[in-house]
């Protein structure tokens, strides 16, 4: 019987460490998403950032005329962006004013350079040059002049790893600000992003501006997403496809800002205790 | 054999650190060369197929952490390519890996059937298959042979083996 199977295992060696180490991948793919899987990929993030920076440092040299003229670029867009917010603050201190509600702080912005890339197999993540020590957390919002990038996901002492819209696993909850529908942002074909859970029963237009919803935990309500490209009603599903074009180029993005956005921990928390059943209920008590 | 795996585990890390480079400065519409893939060839053709099997996962581990922060989606590749190209080992011609036209379209074969494998992982966001077959599966074995035509190329002896 032993001999039997030592001659076995001798003769599907190869397949039986075949099957193996396939398992252990997918376990580790399985793993991507858990605490014990951020702190490896915050190590890696360490280990080759720095290079990533060096690198970029040596590039950034040689192309400091276009580098200029894309911060121009970028910083007449923030002063657009600006006076809009400023507009908006302005009507809606007016609004607060008149409805008595208490006042909340803006969240400010922290300036990042992009320091390194990485999309295969649908992932597309980006590396700024900030983090824990300039008060970078997981979580935090992304965004440029034109609008939202993505949301950091791991962070070592000096730099941070950012999923955008564009990576597969990348979820946010979008508002369409003309016809008043709350969606999921995911990501689509070709660079573009898809809003999904929108029921055919909205009008929805091309070119219609697509934003954060204030139902997101994740990111403030208000910063552009991009434009919808198309909205398509298919027979037989009760949603609407929207096609829209992200607000950012994200094959030429070099500068970034991270919100330091944290009001909706306490949010956060709440859900947590909703979802998993633990929320007390005083009204019955 | 302890110096030549310390020859492979140096010579595997310059092949991360310049796909890293490739996959900031070369990447075209998120596609990019799978030089992890080739390196996963060459192994395979040089030791074996066990070898290239183990070498794959260990270097797709490696990669996925340092350049693509996504753990196993290389490591499968790594596997599958070292699986595939293993069938190719002939003892008699491991001073030939990388250096005649059989490498090329060995890794064409290899980087397929491993990119056709990952596709369901790929696709399990909103992209449907079509799409990413034809973009991400076939965009990847388009672009990783025309590196290993390049590595060839550099190798020469191209005319031996034709």
């Amino acid at each position: 019987m032993f001999k039997w199977v030592s001659e076995f295992f001798h003769l599907a060696k190869n397949y039986i460490i075949f099957a193996l180490l396939l398992i252990l991948s997918f376990f580790l793919i399985s793993t991507n998403n858990n605490a014990h899987t951020r702190g490896l990929q915050t190590v890696g993030l360490v280990t080759t950032s720095y290079i990533e920076a060096g690198v970029d440092e040596i590039i950034n040299y040689f192309g400091l005329i276009s580098k200029n003229e894309e911060l121009r670029k970028e910083n007449a867009q923030l002063v657009d962006l600006t006076s809009r917010i400023h507009r908006a603050l302005e009507e809606n201190e007016q609004l607060r004013a008149m409805l008595k509600l208490r006042d909340e702080k803006p969240a400010p912005l922290l300036p990042a350079n992009v320091v390194g890339r990485a999309s295969e197999g649908g992932r597309y993540f980006i590396t700024l040059d900030v983090g824990e020590s300039d008060g970078v957390s997981p979580g935090d919002p992304v965004v440029t002049g034109s609008g939202l990038v993505g949301t950091v996901t791991a962070t070592s002492a000096n730099f941070c790893l950012v999923r955008t819209l564009l990576d597969s696993d990348s979820r946010i909850a979008a508002r369409l600000m003309k016809a008043s529908a709350d969606g999921i942002i995911v990501a689509g074909e070709d660079g573009n992003l898809i809003m999904k859970n929108v029921s055919r029963r909205y009008d929805v237009s091309n070119g219609e501006i697509v934003e954060t919803s204030s139902l997101s935990s994740l990111v403030p309500p208000g910063i552009e997403i991009g434009v919808v490209a198309e909205a398509i009603d298919e027979t037989g599903n009760i949603f609407k496809q929207i096609k829209v074009e992200p607000a950012v180029d994200f094959s030429s993005i070099s500068v970034a800002f991270v919100m330091q956005y944290s009001s909706s921990n306490e949010a956060r928390d709440l859900q947590g205790k909703g979802t998993s059943g633990n929320l007390k209920n005083s009204a019955g008590k | 054999m302890t110096k030549r795996l310390l020859g492979y585990a140096a010579f595997g890390l310059l092949t991360i650190l310049v796909q890293k480079f490739l996959d900031n400065f070369a990447t075209i519409d998120m596609v990019s060369p799978q030089l992890v893939v080739l390196f996963v060839v060459y192994i395979a053709l040089r030791e074996g197929q066990l070898f290239a099997m183990e070498g794959g996962f260990v270097i797709g581990f490696f990669h996925d952490l340092l350049v693509t922060h996504f753990l196993g989606f290389t490591a499968i590749i790594g596997v599958i390519a070292g699986f595939v190209a293993g069938f190719f080992y002939k003892e008699s011609d491991i001073e030939l890996a990388a250096k005649t036209f059989s490498f090329a379209w060995i890794s064409a074969i290899s980087v397929l059937i491993s990119e056709l494998a990952v596709m369901p992982i790929i696709a399990s966001g909103e992209l449907n298959f079509l799409y990413v077959f034809l973009k991400f599966t076939i965009g990847t074995t388009a672009y990783t042979s025309v590196f290993a035509m390049v590595i060839v190329f550099i190798n020469g002896n191209k005319s031996r083996y034709v």
